[in-house]
């Protein structure tokens, strides 16, 4: 009776999946800068102001790999979501025998797929740059750049399901930076006041660079769980976050 | 004729919906029966959108009992056999139509083929168009080619005709027609007579919530044996507002037209008032008159019992 009404899922997932990216990638003029604002800032900040250090390519492109699934996480799901489900597509989607799930992993698939455009950009540079790192640290770097993907688009998910398209888009901006900034992704927290680094235990975007440098061996391994724990916290109030965002359309 | 148990596709028990402290519906009962277009019509917020929303699983009934294929409206089995064209309906704007289409009929295993789908909604020349690039009639099309394109058993279309020239429309309504012919049931919310009038095999009549009439158009125009008069006068149209009998006037032209439900009544006073009269014309009742005149006397009646 199943399958004589409804598609098999592992099929719509693959095919929902594959529209998502088409259809980003068909919108070159916000694809492009989010793609490549994090390797050409990468290029900026670590190799033309480390002056050839290696150790500052290394310790840069550990946290610039979180800095770059950020884009296409939070404005790829915020923003589109917000767009998708103001005019209505989302609704007709929902009322469809579409399994619930299929959107957000379609979603989660074509961030994934561009992040992975953008890690490989900023590899290549760090390379290029000094970087030098064994088989089983690159794994590491990039199963945490990997991984870093869930916390933000459930942030964007939240977000998109809660405002409208300009709102989405203003306050997944300021997110955006705040995570950077605060996060100490493009230098680190040091060198921020002392009432400024007590935010960072709050934000994602600081555990997962902590556990990013260790993966390179910039930090203590043995500190991983002080990061680990509170990342964990905060991916599950993130997906609470997305969750009574997704409850809310329905009415 | 009431609807048989075994053809229910879909029903309403004692619905009742409220936004705040407004009550849309209030213990609202309401079937769908399988090969038949039924036709919501009424005013705008008389409650048709919510009908088809509760039907559909868009919204939730605050009480009472809503089923679809004999499930609940979320079930996915229900979904399965459901197609909905919405009133306000996005598209995937930089998918192409045939892409789009390909994309929603995916998640139904009884799928039309995606050349298929094209060629009924009208739409095979534009297959491979951005849907970024349409005109609002064409976007309309792609929203009915993605109601159809799973092969429904229950089409439900809101205002669907909008934007639509007449060729674009007569087509639509050929295969909405042909779609009831083949068994599925189809549930229309409009506000066009005409369009009600063309496909309907039953038009049902809301206003504030309550139905006020249900059956075949023609038995709706009979309902209400109401009378068009035309004529020609020199006094304003607020004369004629207050004359027995008389539910609405309206200026034709250079003419008033008068809706009643006592033709002699409303002519004989009419002479009264302006003994120069002339040119005038009496015809039955249009089928968009009788709606007018139904939801006024049903005003009327709520203002009485309050």
């Amino acid at each position: 009776m199943m399958s004589a009404l409804i598609a098999p899922a592992p099929s719509v997932y693959a095919r929902e999946s594959w529209a998502e990216i088409i259809k980003s990638a068909r919108m070159p003029q916000f694809i492009i800068p989010t793609i490549a604002l994090p390797p050409a800032f990468y290029a900026l900040f670590a190799l033309a102001m480390g002056q050839g250090s290696a150790e500052v390519a290394t310790r840069t492109l550990a946290t610039f790999g979180v800095f770059a699934v950020m884009g296409p996480a939070l404005f790829g799901f915020g923003a589109n979501i917000a767009v998708e489900r103001e005019n209505g597509q989302l609704e007709l989607k929902r009322l469809s025998p579409m399994p619930a799930g299929a959107q957000i992993v379609a979603k989660l698939a074509a961030t994934t797929v561009f992040s992975m455009v953008s890690f490989a950009m900023l590899y290549a540079l760090g390379q290029a740059g000094g970087v030098a790192l064994g088989a089983g640290q690159w794994a590491m770097l990039v199963t945490v750049h990997t991984l870093a993907i869930l916390p933000f688009a459930l942030i964007g998910l939240g977000i998109g399901y809660r405002l409208g398209q300009k709102g989405a888009v203003a306050v997944a901006n300021i997110v955006f930076l705040a995570m950077a900034v605060l996060g100490g992704l493009w230098m680190p927290i040091a060198v921020l006041p002392e009432v400024m680094q007590a935010f960072a235990w709050a934000l994602p975007s600081y555990h997962l660079g902590e556990i990013a440098l260790m993966a390179v061996g910039q930090r203590e391994a043995a500190n991983l769980w002080l990061h680990a724990g509170p990342l964990a916290l905060i991916t599950l109030a993130a997906a609470l976050f997305a969750w009574t965002g997704e409850r809310q359309q329905a009415r | 004729m009431p609807p048989t148990a075994s053809s229910i596709i879909a029903a309403l028990e004692g619905a009742t919906k409220a936004y705040g402290a407004h009550r849309v519906l209030d213990g609202f009962d309401f079937a769908l029966e399988a090969g038949s277009v039924t036709a919501l019509l009424g005013p705008n917020g008389a409650g048709k959108s919510t009908v088809a929303g509760l039907l559909t699983g868009r919204l939730r009934a605050d009480s009472g009992r809503v089923s679809l294929f004999g499930l609940e409206p979320s079930d996915r089995l229900a979904r399965a056999r459901m197609g909905i064209m919405l009133q306000s309906g996005g598209l995937p704007e930089t998918l192409t139509v045939a892409e789009a289409i390909d994309l929603h009929a995916g998640y139904f295993a009884r799928r039309l083929p995606t050349a298929a789908v094209l060629e009924q909604a009208g739409l095979t020349a534009l297959a491979t168009r951005r849907c970024d690039r349409l005109s609002g009639g064409e976007a309309r099309k792609v929203q009915f080619a993605l109601a159809i394109c799973g092969a429904p058993d229950l089409l439900v279309l809101d205002e669907p005709t909008t934007g639509f020239d007449p060729e674009a429309r007569r087509t639509m309504w050929d295969v909405v027609r042909a779609k009831a012919d083949t068994g599925a049931a189809v549930l229309l919310a409009t506000h066009h007579m005409d369009e009600a009038e063309a496909l309907a095999d039953r038009i049902v009549v809301i206003a504030d919530g309550r139905i006020l009439a249900d059956g075949p158009p023609a038995a709706i125009k009979a309902q209400v044996a109401a009378t068009a008069i035309r004529l020609r006068t020199r006094l304003p149209a607020d004369h004629f507002r207050a004359l027995p009998g008389v539910v609405k006037v309206e200026s034709v032209g250079a003419d008033l037209s008068l809706l009643t439900t006592a033709p002699r009544a409303s002519l004989e006073a009419a002479f009264a008032i302006d003994p120069a009269l002339q040119h005038f014309e009496v015809t039955g009742a249009s089928l968009e008159d009788a709606l007018a005149n139904l939801v006024h006397a049903n005003r009327t009646t709520l203002k009485e019992a309050a």
